[in-house]
């Protein structure tokens, strides 16, 4: 009964292998037509270079010609990907593209391709190799999937700039998962040379490209089955159309088009959205404090300097959003950045974080200068932050969310995964353990399933900071974390944030929340117009004229008081926090933190 | 563990869903195959077989092909609309659209065969029966092209026939003629070097004008998704040519004649078998005037066949047939002809009647199959004249 098939399955084969090349680069969130060009580079060399079936057996004449396509198709994908990396969505598109468009014209221009007319090609596929390599191609993915790799490539589909801040290079892992979709092209092409005989640089054209690419996205983009049912679907609609009749001629494409336009309006996500989607949470992982399998981290030692900054300052357009900011922030510190709105706070951390460099001036952060040194190398040195909108990975987990958080402090998982050794499901527990942790730490462990876009607000901005703890930082940066939050929230939120610092770790945060600032930090930083205004304790900088003149908006010269009663929001906290002094970390007791805040006990290596 | 029995469901619940819905389709043809119902008593006119005789086509309905797979259907829906009306065989006629997509035809082939086709009509594309008539020939079921010009579709296997003369039958007696008619010297080719069946015309071209003496004083090419040709006509204008010889599709042949007009180039200009389209005379017009063509179908012939043929096109269809009707036509009344020869429906009688098919009246004139498997009867050369196709004399 097979055999009645054999030439379905084995389409089915080749173009979900072909969808494979598309998912490849849509996991990390790239739009690439490319493929076609590499499949057709692939099909061509590989047919042309390869032995002949008589000299060699047939078997290994393809299988030398698919080491040939896959590496032409490899090395296609460098040769593209190294100019084209940075570009983005449709204009990555249309650049590679461009790319394919090139190969078809210069290959029907060779002699020894045949031209228009094409390259013959013996039939050596056979429905069973072609499901072997499928079964091949599909493994790699579903390994790939929760891997510490594949999981910083669906970071970086979802948001780029908190991939990057959380320690992934992006531009390599984007060209990582680009030659790849390269490499798994060049495959699809030789073998399909080898199935249909006869392959001309028409056999890959636009149409083509476009197939793929729709075969891969009605699959489902983010589930490694996707392609295979992708594929499935396209070619079993008009072998459906045939069976039950419908009359040969426009209206089988009408119909199978109606069908694809339905599968996308109800299943955005394709196919592969209709398969349950699991969660998984290491049992009582969290309550175990192993972290055998986590890179170990170096933690300055309190009072060493974390930041420095000299003269720093940052110019849009003739506008000073920063100017001449010196300041030194040491290990342990809980540094609160407050100021009107507009004064240049988030250009500030922007700048420390290495997101913004800076027009003038020198900065220097856990010993790594700032200005050139990309994001990922300063998120590697100890820091990790927040945004002030959240920048979540929306279409993940909050579990997979604080996962890829932890990504500078695991280990790569991914190779030693495709060959099940029992180090890599060590390593991915640890990961685990540290995401539960993190979890638990904010208070979000019954929500780890939970998708994070589907997340109250409040639990989003606890989220974000889970995601930044877990890479175990030196220095955590906190954009407004208390934006929205109800004071109740805003009360906890502030205990975590003294527990932390009660960790050893150093916390630079913005929050227009006075209250909560001075009742949470060690030292308080006042921005106006870009400059800094005052700096001291809290007791300092709520009596200093300047400062309420210019943000605190009160002549009530109450110093402990009378400004955060001038603040709506702050006055809520400040009732609530009256029996802790603003500068309340010393008195901070372990068990007052309540569920919230369980002391973390992690030994922190600080020598 | 869990993760793996999943995907292991995964791939269990794709496999019964194929199972499922390919489970209608089997049986049918296979079975009178097998019974045997395939052979008749009798011979030519008086051959009775009991079954019915089981046919596939293989068309490009849709795509880019499509035109050309129109034509063809209409060709062989006429022509099974006659053959039903005669008594003794009873033919079962499946047409089947490739969407112009070589894995469709390969697909459809596989199903041709084990459906139990007696024979398989097409594919419409040279490249689409490359890929598709091996499956055929290793299967035993003899095929007949009805479009194919390609060199070498033949030489895939004796299951293998074709009723359309290759380019390298037409081109080389278009140019000797052109040559004669208007003593051609020197002459500019232009060619669209991305389509297989304009680049093998171009080459039959190249060797024809090379046979002939004719000195080619420029190639050019250009793309079959082209319709601007302004800059290349003014290129070729500058080395003064005799004609221009242009191997190209209709879609480009109408644009690149109309705009050669406009250019003042009034020398002949030849087409090759893309030419061959009444379309080049109802899109181009006055402009058309003067393309000489060469084809594997004189329209105006007034054999009886033809006659007969033109005027039940016109009454079933309401306009002129093209030649891929026509040829299509003639190919299902080949089938009919040589499963009437054996009174056999069965591959091997109908691959061997096939063989000996020799000076058969047909629409294309007297037709035989050679010792290649391949078409041979007269072409002819046309011109149009008064927005017709005339023979050029």
């Amino acid at each position: 009964m097979l055999g009645q098939y054999a030439t379905t399955l084995t389409f089915i084969a080749l173009g979900a292998i072909f969808a494979y090349s598309f998912y490849a680069v849509l996991i990390a969130g790239q739009l690439s037509l490319g493929q076609a060009g590499f499949a057709s580079l692939a099909a061509f060399s590989g047919a042309y270079l390869a032995p002949s079936g008589d000299d060699v057996g047939d078997v290994a004449a393809l299988l030398i010609a698919v080491a040939i396509g896959m590496s032409v198709g490899a090395i296609g994908a460098v040769v593209l990907g190294l100019p084209t990396m940075h570009l983005r969505g449709v204009f990555l598109a249309i650049a590679t593209l461009g790319f394919a468009e090139a190969v078809r014209v210069v290959l029907l221009n060779q002699e020894w391709t045949g031209g228009a007319q094409g390259l013959g090609v013996p039939r050596v596929l056979t429905v069973g190799m072609a499901w072997t390599a499928l079964a091949l191609v599909a493994y790699w993915f579903w390994r790939m999937g929760r891997s510490r790799y594949g999981r910083a490539l669906e970071a970086i589909r979802e948001d780029e700039l908190a991939a990057r801040s959380m320690g992934i290079d992006v531009g390599r892992h984007r060209l990582a998962a680009f030659v790849t979709a390269g490499a798994v092209a060049g495959l699809y092409g030789v073998l399909y040379a080898y199935y249909v005989r006869l392959i001309a640089p028409n056999d890959f054209d636009f149409v083509a490209a476009v197939e793929g690419l729709v075969t891969a996205v009605v699959g489902g983009s983010t589930m490694f089955l996707g392609p295979l049912l992708g594929s499935g679907f396209q070619t079993i609609v008009p072998e459906i159309q045939r069976a039950v009749g419908v009359e040969a001629g426009w209206i089988r494409p009408f119909l199978a088009g109606l069908l694809l336009l339905v599968v996308i309006l109800f299943l955005p996500g394709g196919l592969a959205s209709l398969l349950p989607r699991r969660t998984r949470m290491p049992s009582g992982a969290a309550d175990d404090d192993d972290t055998t399998g986590l890179a170990g981290r170096r933690h300055p030692a309190a009072g060493e300097p974390v930041i420095t900054l000299a003269g720093l300052g940052k110019e849009y357009g003739g506008v000073h959003a920063v100017r001449g900011v010196d300041l030194e922030i040491r290990a342990g510190e809980v540094v609160g950045l407050i100021g009107p709105n507009g004064a240049g706070k988030t250009t500030l951390v922007n700048m420390i974080s290495g997101l913004v460099p800076p027009s003038s001036g020198s900065a220097t952060v856990l010993g790594t200068a700032i200005g050139s040194t990309p994001v990922h190398r300063i998120a590697a040195a100890g820091v990790s932050r927040t945004f002030q909108h959240s920048k979540l990975f929306n279409r993940l987990s909050a579990l997979e969310n604080v996962l890829v958080g932890a990504h500078l402090v695991s280990r790569p998982t991914f190779l030693r995964r495709l060959l099940w050794l029992p180090s890599a499901r060590r390593d991915e527990r640890a990961a685990l353990r540290q995401a539960a942790r993190c979890l638990e730490r904010v208070g979000l462990t019954d929500l780890a399933a939970s998708r994070a876009e589907a997340l109250s607000y409040g639990d989003q901005r606890r989220l974000e900071i889970a995601r930044a703890l877990a890479s175990d930082p030196s220095l955590l940066i906190l954009d407004e974390p208390a934006a929205g939050m109800n004071h109740v929230e805003a009360g906890r939120l502030s205990e975590l944030i003294r527990s932390l610092a009660l960790d050893g770790l150093t916390i630079l945060f913005i929050e227009h929340n006075v209250g909560m600032v001075l009742q949470t930090c060690t030292r308080v930083v006042v921005l106006n117009f870009g400059e800094v205004i005052a700096s001291g304790t809290p007791d300092q900088v709520a009596a200093d004229p300047a400062v309420i003149e210019a943000y605190l908006g009160s002549a009530d010269d109450d110093a402990d008081g009378g400004p955060l009663a001038g603040s709506p929001r702050a006055g809520a906290t400040a009732a609530g926090a009256e029996a802790a002094p603003p500068d309340a970390v010393a008195n901070l007791r372990p068990g007052a933190a309540g569920t919230l805040d369980t002391p973390d006990s992690t030994p922190r290596d600080a020598t | 563990m869990r993760t793996k029995l999943h995907t292991v469901a995964a791939a269990g619940a794709a496999a019964l869903l194929l199972a499922s819905c390919g489970s209608g389709e089997s049986g049918g043809g296979g079975d009178s195959a097998a019974s045997g119902g395939l052979t008749g008593e009798g011979s030519g006119e008086s051959c009775t077989i009991e079954g019915e005789v089981p046919l596939g086509a293989v068309l490009s309905l849709t795509g880019a092909a499509a035109s050309y797979g129109e034509s063809q259907q209409r060709g062989l829906e006429l022509a099974a609309g006659e053959l039903a009306e005669q008594d003794g065989v009873t033919y079962d006629l499946t047409i089947e659209d490739d969407q112009t997509d070589p894995r469709q035809a390969i697909t459809l082939f596989e199903q041709f065969v084990s459906d139990g086709a007696s024979l398989i009509i097409g594919p419409t594309l040279s490249n689409a029966a490359v890929q598709a008539d091996p499956i055929a020939q290793e299967a035993g079921v003899p095929v007949l092209g009805i479009s194919n010009t390609a060199a070498g579709v033949t030489e895939i296997g004796d299951y293998i026939f074709r009723d359309s003369l290759t380019e390298q039958a037409v081109i080389p007696q278009t140019i000797a003629q052109a040559t004669e008619q208007f003593g051609l010297e020197d002459v500019v080719v232009m060619y669209s070097n991305d389509d297989a069946f304009t680049e093998s015309g171009y080459e039959a071209f190249a060797a024809a004008l090379e046979e002939e003496g004719v000195t080619v004083s420029e190639t050019i090419t250009f793309s079959k998704s082209d319709t601007d040709f302004r800059a290349l006509l003014t290129q070729a204008q500058e080395s003064d040519p005799d004609a221009l010889v242009v191997s190209a599709l209709i879609e480009a042949a109408v644009p690149l004649v109309t705009q050669a007009r406009e250019l003042g180039i009034d020398v002949p200009i030849i087409g090759g078998n893309g030419f061959n389209n009444p379309t080049l005379m109802a899109d181009a017009g006055e402009a058309a005037e003067g393309v000489v063509v060469g084809a594997a179908w004189n329209s105006s012939s007034d054999n009886p066949e033809n006659q007969a043929f033109l005027e039940a096109y016109e009454a079933e269809y309401g306009a002129q047939p093209d030649q891929f009707a026509a040829q299509a036509y003639t190919g299902l009344k080949l089938v009919d002809q040589a499963v009437r020869a054996n009174c056999s429906a069965e591959r091997d009688s109908i691959q061997e009647a096939l063989g000996q098919i020799e000076d058969v009246p047909t629409v294309l004139g007297e037709f035989s199959i050679d010792e290649n498997r391949d078409a041979d009867h007269p072409a002819v050369v046309q011109v149009v004249e008064n927005g017709a196709f005339a023979v050029l004399e």
